[in-house]
């Protein structure tokens, strides 16, 4: 027998570490183990050896990795000095995106056009960069206002450091949107994670190589796509929040979803959601926020509740509901006051560890509480079912309600309407029936849903999105994050735009390594007439093209 | 994060499908650098500010208002049913409570339609403030209410549809009319018989800057609506006094703009016109927001201002300083109209109307009866280039016993003579609103 391909998935959580190795025919190996926080590496490094014991290392092709290092590292502020370098121009006052200890507003300025209003003042800049030096400062992050439209600024401030920089983030690099607020903190993330993560890339690829695996090694993204780790040395910042992102591409992976569905996963103590048009996972307008500070890291649009199989049970007067806290474990698992599982264990439903435990726990609880025992249980599992459909609703509502600014899609906007119901998660089985009746639509519970997470990881295809701006007045092409500049003719047109986007776009991947990803696809497409006084002064077009979220191989 | 005194509602509809022509100065890139900055800015993660996406006006909503001949359909296409929903969406989000103020930033704008409508004129089909607020009335019970017009442009079409409406102040602000389109606003138009002095007009000279502005909203606007009490003030926020605008020529920038709206803190506003769409815009814009949020709008600046140039003529400044006694006493102390009928008389007004926008010449008389009791009965017999002579019949708010009586006569009498080709009725005691 020829010896096929084997793809490695690793989801490094929270909680657990869980990894599987996924063949031609299906799921080969997995391995799950509590992740040690203090020590990443060696949970990756155990997952990695473990789940491959048995495999040939050659037939490794490929290993995609969702790890929570850059996301800890902010979150414990365990980051690295950054001077951040901001110059903004008119607006709002840049000082309230002050960010790091080390934070320097310099004069200068680009409008909206990406026309330079106002040189950097390089006098200013010199004196940053002998501070800096002085402080043995080493990690930069170059930002200015419309650097998007216009990275000139950028590119200088970063010359001005160049001498003592190990490292420099460019805002226009992180993304074609425009939000300078966002473009300054994920800018400093990023240079503050930069060096941590690069020594942490350092040891998974000296692993691999230990262990005999030469496969191509990639990185999970919070957008459900991943990034060969040789681009995401140098933006990290990219790999945070891949978790709910993994089990996403999980439920991809594991079923044939075409239709608008929705995703829950139900956990111990919360519910993630997620939602599909068309069997594509929706990606939030906006970047992810993180610590409360929004970025222009792109998701997907996940919603996490507190609903989950510890969730608390509270009585009201007549009203039982639960969460969005957990008191310690359910009664069935050893713990002292009553959860969900254990209502669901009352009432038979399920039969989860210790069942008596469980009884016992619900009948006192209603006895104190004056109610009877089984409409108690009854009331909370209502609830728990009650809860999610309302977020779901509420997130479908945010979706039909997102402004948009043509009358083509005010009238004839998408909408949608989900027919399938995907759940996994410990108490998914419980759900079936209720959750089936609350939305009218299919349930499906996929098997293996136990290691979605890693088999999402595992094969997730590469996803990216860039903005082309062309200017046809000024003859000028730009696409900022994948650093493309060029002369275009008056000629320009929005068709030879689309063409160029998605050819850059391809180029970029191959040169990147990426092979036999799918299809790139135009998302946005507009051409303006620009009017200057009265005479025609060219056309603003404006592309943004994307390989979307998807997995390049099913388990169904 | 930033975080807004005041939460604030934005509806955005920039219509980056719609124009009137390709090259119009109403064309759909006019929003696009608006929306550019507003992004840039990161405005919409403003803790506190929400966009909203605007409703869709319904053929009521533009019949509570407007009577259109031969109706709704003819006159209005789906982006000012769009862009009247997005101003009847700051209101609501206002009254519900979602927000504390909200600004409707939606084109095509409203303020040169009129109560009757055959075309568009003044780049304008149906009036957005005027459809918002009498939804308001309908639905929200909201009595009075204060428009302040800050276009450059008179707010013609505005001042039309209330000009017999005690309960709703108009205030215009405007480049004096005989130095710009349309030509009308001198302060000695003052409102119908039954509203006189709730109609005002401040005509401003060419190049007024900020310091003008400034001293319009301290001095004159400020002290009537004190007195007013509306329980609701909207800006119709033209931005068109912008020193950059191209075919207006004033010298407002977008600082006196913002510190406008601070002064004047508008519960809603509803953007006008303003075709500097590129050098004023995205900036004015900005600054209205934050000033209305209640967020430091002190760095807000177009690339090219320069304070010297901006520096208002003394001449200007004694002009303007004369104005303000002519303009409280229009309110304060409204001087007799001349040939005013005696109560339960009928008072006429003969108007020609030209919609430039469209080539329509239309030929109105209108009908208000002197009421003691209420805002009187109000009719309009129309006819233009486009369409066959036609009535609009309108019993008002809180109507007497007599004007209601006297509006179904005349509704009757109408439909008998067999005359018109249309008749549009806006009940508002019975909240009906049709055509017949």
């Amino acid at each position: 027998m020829a010896k096929t391909d084997l793809y490695l998935g690793l989801d490094v959580g929270g909680t657990h570490t869980d990894a599987v190795l996924v063949g031609e025919t299906g799921l080969v190996s997995h391995y799950k183990a509590v992740t040690d926080h203090a020590n990443l590496l060696r949970s990756v490094r155990g997952a990695i050896e473990e789940v491959a014991r048995d495999a040939d290392p050659s037939r490794i092709k490929r290993v995609n990795l969702s790890t929570t290092l850059s996301t800890n590292a902010i979150i414990e502020n365990k980051l690295e000095d950054v001077c951040v370098i901001a110059s903004s121009g008119p607006g709002i006052d840049p000082g309230n995106f002050r960010i790091g200890r080390f934070f320097y507003e310099v004069d200068g300025s680009i409008d909206h056009r990406g026309t330079e209003v106002k040189g950097l003042d390089q006098k200013a800049l010199a004196k940053i960069a002998g501070e800096a030096e002085k402080k043995k400062i080493r990690a930069f992050a170059a930002v200015t206002k419309f650097s998007t439209r216009n990275p000139d600024q950028e590119n200088a401030i970063a010359r001005a450091f160049e001498k003592i920089s190990d490292f420099t983030t460019f805002g226009h690099k992180l993304s074609g949107q425009l939000n300078f607020p966002r473009r300054v903190v994920t800018a400093y993330f990023n240079s503050a994670v930069w060096r941590l993560y690069n020594q942490f890339a350092d040891a998974i690829e000296e692993g691999l190589r230990g262990l005999g695996i030469e496969a191509e090694v990639n990185i999970l993204k919070a957008d459900g796509g991943t990034m060969p780790v040789a681009v995401s040395r140098n933006i990290p910042v990219e790999s945070i929040l891949s978790g709910p992102a993994a089990s996403v591409m999980g439920i991809v992976a594991l079923c044939d979803i075409t239709r608008d569905s929705v995703m829950l996963d139900i956990g111990g103590t919360t519910t993630d959601i997620a939602l599909f048009a068309d069997g594509v996972p929706l990606i939030e307008k906006d970047g992810i926020s993180l610590q409360s500070s929004p970025t222009l890291v792109r998701s997907l649009k996940t919603r996490s509740i507190g609903v989950g199989g510890d969730s608390a049970i509270y009585v009201e007067g007549k009203s039982v509901s639960i969460g969005p806290d957990r008191k310690g474990p359910s009664m069935a698992a050893g713990g002292k006051e009553p959860a969900l599982v254990d209502a669901l264990n009352y009432r038979g439903i399920i039969e989860y560890l210790d069942v008596a435990a469980s009884r016992r726990g619900i009948t006192d609880f209603a006895k104190k509480k004056g109610i009877a025992a089984a409409k108690l249980a009854d009331a909370a599992f209502e609830f728990a079912v009650g809860r999610i459909k309302q977020e779901v609703d509420a997130m479908l509502d945010e979706i039909r309600n997102r402004p948009v600014y043509t009358i083509h899609e005010m009238l004839e906007g998408k909408t949608i309407a989900p027919e399938v119901v995907y759940v996994m998660g410990g108490p998914a089985r419980a759900f079936r029936e209720s959750l089936e009746n609350a939305f009218g639509a299919k349930v499906e519970i996929p098997k293996n849903f136990d290691v979605a997470n890693a088999i999402g990881a595992a094969l997730a295809r590469t996803t990216i999105e860039i903005e082309l701006f062309a200017d046809t007045g000024k003859g000028t092409l730009l696409i900022p994050s994948i650093d493309v500049r060029r002369k275009i003719p008056s000629g320009y047109t929005l068709k030879d735009a689309e063409r160029d986007a998605k050819k850059l776009l391809e180029e970029h991947l191959s040169a990147m390594g990426v092979q036999a990803n799918a299809d790139s696809e135009v998302i946005e497409s507009s051409s303006f007439n620009m009017i200057d006084g009265y005479y025609s002064s060219g056309k603003d077009i404006r592309v943004k093209c994307q390989v979307k979220p998807g997995s390049f191989k099913r388990l169904t | 994060m930033i975080k807004a005194k005041n939460r604030m509602g934005l509806i955005f509809f920039p219509a980056y499908d719609w124009a009137i022509s390709p090259s119009h100065p109403e064309r759909e890139e006019r929003l696009l650098y608006t929306q550019d900055q507003l992004r840039e800015e990161g405005v919409f993660d403003i803790d506190g500010l929400v966009e909203f996406k605007p409703d869709i006006a319904t053929e009521e909503d533009v019949m509570r208002s407007h009577f259109c001949f031969p109706d709704v359909e003819s006159v209005t296409t789906e982006s000012h049913m769009i862009s009247a929903g997005g101003a009847i969406k700051a209101a609501r989000i206002v009254m519900d409570g979602q927000v504390d103020k909200s600004f409707a930033l939606v084109r095509p704008p409203g303020h040169h339609a009129m109560k009757s409508v055959h075309g568009n004129r003044g780049f304008c089909n149906i009036n957005n403030e005027a459809i918002m607020i009498e939804y308001l009335r309908d639905r929200y019970g909201v009595k009075k209410v204060a428009v302040v017009d800050t276009d450059c442009h008179h707010g013609d079409g505005s001042q039309d549809i209330f000009w017999n409406d005690p309960d709703v102040l108009y205030i215009s602000m405007h480049q004096d009319g005989r130095t710009l389109y349309p030509g009308s606003g001198h302060f000695d138009e003052m409102g119908g018989p039954n509203a006189l002095g709730k109609t005002i007009n401040i005509p401003l000279p060419p190049e007024t800057c900020d310091e003008g502005f400034l001293f319009a909203i301290d001095e004159m606007v400020m002290p009537i609506i004190r007195d007013f009490k509306p329980e609701i003030i909207v800006n119709s926020a033209g931005q068109d006094n912008h020193y950059s605008d191209p075919i207006t020529n004033m010298n407002f920038s977008a600082q006196g703009y913002a510190a406008l709206n601070e002064k004047l803190n508008p519960d809603i506003a509803v953007l006008e016109g303003g075709y500097s769409i590129q050098g004023a815009l995205p900036y004015v814009n900005l600054g209205i927001i934050l000033a209305m949020a209640g967020v430091d709008y002190s760095h807000v600046r177009e690339p090219n201002y320069n304070a010297a140039m901006l520096k208002q003529d003394p001449r200007i400044t004694d002009y303007i300083k004369k104005l303000k006694d002519v303009v409280l006493g229009v309110y304060f102390n409204p001087p007799p109209i001349e040939n005013l009928p005696g109560y339960g008389q009928v008072m006429t007004r003969r108007k020609n109307v030209y919609y430039d926008t469209d080539g329509i010449r239309e030929s109105q008389v209108e009908s208000i009866v002197r009421c003691r009791e209420c805002a009187g009965l109000f009719s309009l017999e129309t006819y233009s280039t486009v369409c066959e002579l036609s009535l609009g019949i309108e019993i008002p708010m809180n109507a007497c016993a007599s004007c209601r009586k006297e509006g179904v006569k005349l509704l009757n009498s109408a439909k008998k003579s067999g005359k018109y080709g249309t008749i549009q009725v806006i009940d508002r005691v019975k909240k009906e609103y049709y055509r017949t």
